[in-house]
């Protein structure tokens, strides 16, 4: 063993939008396009402003709306660009067209949701219904529970866009307000440690516009004869392998990122004080401290409470929530989003469906709170622990629960 | 109306030496005295001007020759001075415009180019290639040299000229290049493909119909990051340049992005079925604007797409068309070289025969009619030198004739007509008010520079 000292890590303290800045800085990104959008747009400050200063050494293309800002990438990463972006709520939806197309046509991008809830109502606080309303279209999505988690997933998801087994685009969703604008310590790792970490981009090996390898890309395919009706199914097909490797590049890739950085994040799903929980709570992003601080108060009274955190939402990890709820009692999934079909939160739709693999299945509810910028305090994950403490024992499944209602 | 070949001049290639005009007068009068030259070279300030035969189409000369003396020969396009018939009335003189025919005392009567019988002196004493003999065949010719970018056989309709345009396009624009073409008829012939054929040599997209500019940004900016010279190309149609796809074409023109947007205008969406676009003109049938027993054709005028850009002060924007290829060449040459420094725009009006309604031999014929009757306007434009036409049409052909050519407009009432009608003078009188710098204001914003 060498006998010489890791120097101390460089600390700074900022928020989630200057940690995504950062993070796109430190992983050698070629080209960004940016376009403002609140909780998005100090992002797009920093992105520019380290341009500026010299630091981040980048083609930054100023644009005139989401809907470029995604396609001016589309041709930089078919050029064989490392490319990124952050937008959010309308903007999302603005970009729609070129989103649907990404993953299609296997490009490796990373673009941060700074989520925000949609319209309408007017709004432009944090909610998750904009990441939610993608969430079939084909991009890897994380979502981040620190600050810490922003700037090293954000690094983390080009090496998982960009491996060959996957490639496709990924969202690092960070929440809106309590991340976007959160200040928080937050160690920067070296150049030298993301350089060993994250290979040179290979963004566009498999599809290219280049004149020394020319070809012609997205030609129509599909129809009803010939090669067509095959040759789709193998794109589709070969998009969904695609999105079920990423399972296992994600655990490698935090794995990889743990030996070299020498932090640790759980990568699928994390699980919290669940070693002989009777109820669980399921969280998404940001929320999942006061939970866990709710977690901590029901375990100091001496009740057997756990939480388990989806962090890969997409693909959805099915085992690994299916095993780390396998024995509970009863689960209560916290949703900052809804699902309009069926009167819960998305993620508990996937949680139960989950739930079919498990060894024991247990009962599951859905709570929903934090729409637009509400607060879910410790008291609301407090009412949801005696909510699900009470499906334990009757197994009666009540209405989806709206934490806020009553605020 | 056939075409012929002819004596070309370019003036910048011009320095006065008068070789041509020695090489003609030893040929035609056994003297080196250019006076007996039948082509002359004219000092005009720091260029030069030809004053020589152009073997017009509608020749004046024989129109005013009252002893049958001057015919044109259908054969070669020349036009033949009969000296046995020749009553040195000089009537022919007063009715060239170009010098072309002139009184010569030497020989006693009239002179003027003969075209050598095809081999004409004067091109061949030209070292520096002011002077070039044009062949019908040699126009293309010229292009056909170079390697055609598309496979044979795009599935374009019969007569279309669209076709011609990408093939011609990008045999000048060459192989390093990106081309993207929109959803629309270039796709739809098979330029992009078909479950793993592509018709394109180079490479090619599919952008979605409102993202060609931006997609083309990316693939632009991170060549120049790589020091990588790459043409970025698009060939859209007018539905995907004027409405879907303008926000972003507006937004690169503005960023100055270093593409050369070609926007082939056929009117409106033909490939999807002949709907409406907003480069569709006042009238129009199309089949979202259809002709019954309320519907009269589109109730708007067109969006002028060439003008919008040209005030977006891109670094070239010209307007062209397939029945005037030189100057398509020559404007195709200049939008290239633009392209390197920043955005330039080219708007290639291309009838359709299917959409518009006539028979498809006639499709050339339709785009020179709609440029003879001042529907469609030449010009070309740089910030340094504004607006300049390219080919100014005094007399121009009455609009009807372009109108009844087209299927589309034959439902077109007197009222429609003359609507039509206004709207042409209307933009004659702007666009050569700009040319004639006649709106200062106007002009200043185009310079962008205060």
């Amino acid at each position: 063993m060498s006998a010489v000292l890791k120097p101390k890590p460089k600390a700074i303290v900022c928020d989630g939008n200057e940690a995504a800045a950062w993070a796109v800085t430190l992983a050698r990104v070629d080209m960004v396009a940016v376009y403002p959008i609140t909780p998005q747009s100090s992002l797009v400050e920093y992105l520019a402003k380290f341009v500026a200063d010299g630091k981040l050494n980048a083609e930054i293309v100023d644009v005139e709306g989401e809907h470029s800002v995604l396609s001016v990438l589309h041709g930089g990463v078919l050029a064989g660009a490392r490319a990124y972006t952050g937008t959010c709520g309308p903007g999302l939806a603005f970009m729609f067209e070129p989103y649907l197309r990404t993953p299609g046509l296997r490009m490796p991008m990373v673009m941060s949701i700074v989520t925000r809830d949609t319209l309408t109502p007017q709004s432009v606080w944090g909610g998750h219904q904009d990441a939610m309303s993608v969430r079939e279209v084909g991009w890897i999505q994380m979502y981040c529970e620190t600050v810490q988690e922003v700037l090293d997933t954000t690094i983390l998801a080009y090496k998982v866009a960009e491996h060959r087994d996957v490639m496709l685009p990924v969202n690092v969703c960070h929440d809106g307000n309590y991340l976007s604008y959160g200040a928080a310590r937050v160690e920067l790792p070296t150049q030298e440690e993301v350089d060993a970490f994250l290979p040179p981009p290979s963004t566009n090996w498999h599809a290219a516009l280049d004149p020394s390898r020319p070809m012609a890309i997205d030609p129509l395919t599909g129809g009803a004869g010939g090669p067509g009706p095959s040759l789709f199914v193998r794109y589709r097909k070969g998009q969904c392998a695609g999105m079920q490797n990423a399972l296992a590049v994600i655990e490698q890739a935090h794995e990889d990122w743990a030996r070299i950085v020498g932090r640790r994040h759980a990568p699928l799903v994390e699980s919290y004080r669940m070693d002989d929980a009777e109820v669980a709570l399921v969280t998404l992003g940001s929320m999942t401290g006061a939970a866990k601080d709710a977690v901590d108060e029901a375990r100091d009274r001496g009740q057997r409470v756990g939480l388990v955190k989806v962090k890969t939402y997409r693909p959805f990890p099915v085992q690994a929530v299916a095993k780390a709820l396998s024995g509970v009692k009863a689960v209560g999934v916290v949703d900052r989003s809804v699902s309009f079909g069926w009167n819960c939160g998305p993620l508990y739709q996937d949680v139960i469906g989950a739930l079919q693999f498990a060894a024991q299945r247990p009962a599951a509810m859905s709570f929903i709170g934090g729409l637009a910028g509400a607060d879910i305090t410790t008291d609301h994950f407090g009412r949801a622990i005696e909510r699900v403490q009470a499906l334990a024992k009757d197994g009666q499944v009540g209405e989806t629960v709206w934490l806020n209602e009553k605020d | 109306m056939s075409a012929y070949n002819t004596i070309a001049f370019k003036p910048e290639h011009c320095d006065g030496c008068n070789a041509c005009m020695t090489a003609c007068a030893t040929a035609k009068a056994g003297s080196a005295d250019i006076i007996n030259s039948r082509i002359q070279i004219v000092a005009d300030g720091d260029s030069f001007e030809l004053a020589m035969c152009r073997q017009c189409g509608d020749p004046k000369c024989v129109a005013n020759c009252p002893a049958a003396a001057l015919s044109k020969d259908d054969a070669d396009g020349v036009i033949e001075w009969d000296g046995s018939k020749c009553v040195n009335c000089l009537l022919c003189t007063v009715g060239c415009a170009f010098g072309g025919i002139v009184y010569n005392a030497a020989a006693g009567h009239v002179v003027k180019c003969d075209s050598c019988g095809g081999d004409p002196a004067c091109v061949k004493a030209c070292e520096r290639g002011a002077l070039t003999y044009l062949t019908t065949a040699n126009i293309y010719n010229e292009v056909g040299d170079l390697e055609d970018l598309f496979v044979p056989g795009l599935a374009g309709c019969q007569g279309c000229n669209t076709e011609l345009i990408m093939r011609h396009t990008m045999r000048r624009i060459g192989p390093d290049t990106v081309l993207a073409t929109p959803p629309g008829c270039i796709p739809g012939m098979g330029s992009v493909g078909y479950n793993g054929l592509t018709g394109t040599k180079v490479p090619v997209f599919h952008p979605l119909l409102t993202n060609t500019a931006s997609m083309l940004t990316g693939v632009k900016r991170h060549y120049k990051r790589q020091g990588r010279e790459v043409n970025a190309v698009a060939l859209a149609g007018d539905g995907g340049a004027s409405d879907v796809g303008f926000q972003s074409l507006s937004g690169a023109a503005e960023r100055g992005e270093q593409i050369l947007f070609i926007c082939v205008d056929n009117e409106g969406y033909m490939n999807t079925g002949m709907q409406r676009s907003s480069c569709t003109p006042f009238g129009a049938w199309t089949s979202t604007t259809p002709v019954g027993e309320r519907g009269a054709g589109k109730t708007q005028d067109a969006k002028n797409m060439p003008l919008l850009m040209m005030m977006h002060n891109c670094e070239y924007v010209a307007t062209a068309s397939t029945a005037f290829m030189e100057d398509l060449y020559d404007k195709l040459d200049k939008a290239i070289a633009a392209s390197k420094r920043g955005f330039a725009y080219l708007h290639i009006y291309s009838p359709c025969t299917t959409g518009w309604r006539f028979p498809s031999q006639e499709n050339i014929e339709v785009a020179r009619k709609a440029v003879e009757a001042n529907f469609v306007m030449l010009w070309e434009f740089n910030p340094r030198d504004g607006l300049k036409l390219t080919r100014d049409v005094d007399n121009a052909l009455s609009i009807d004739e372009y109108l009844m050519a087209l299927g589309k407009y034959r439902h077109l009432s007197g009222d429609q007509v003359a609507h039509i009608q206004a709207t042409v003078e209307k933009n004659v009188g702007f666009i050569k008010g700009l040319a004639e710098g006649r709106h200062p204001a106007m002009a200043q914003a185009m310079s962008g520079r205060a």
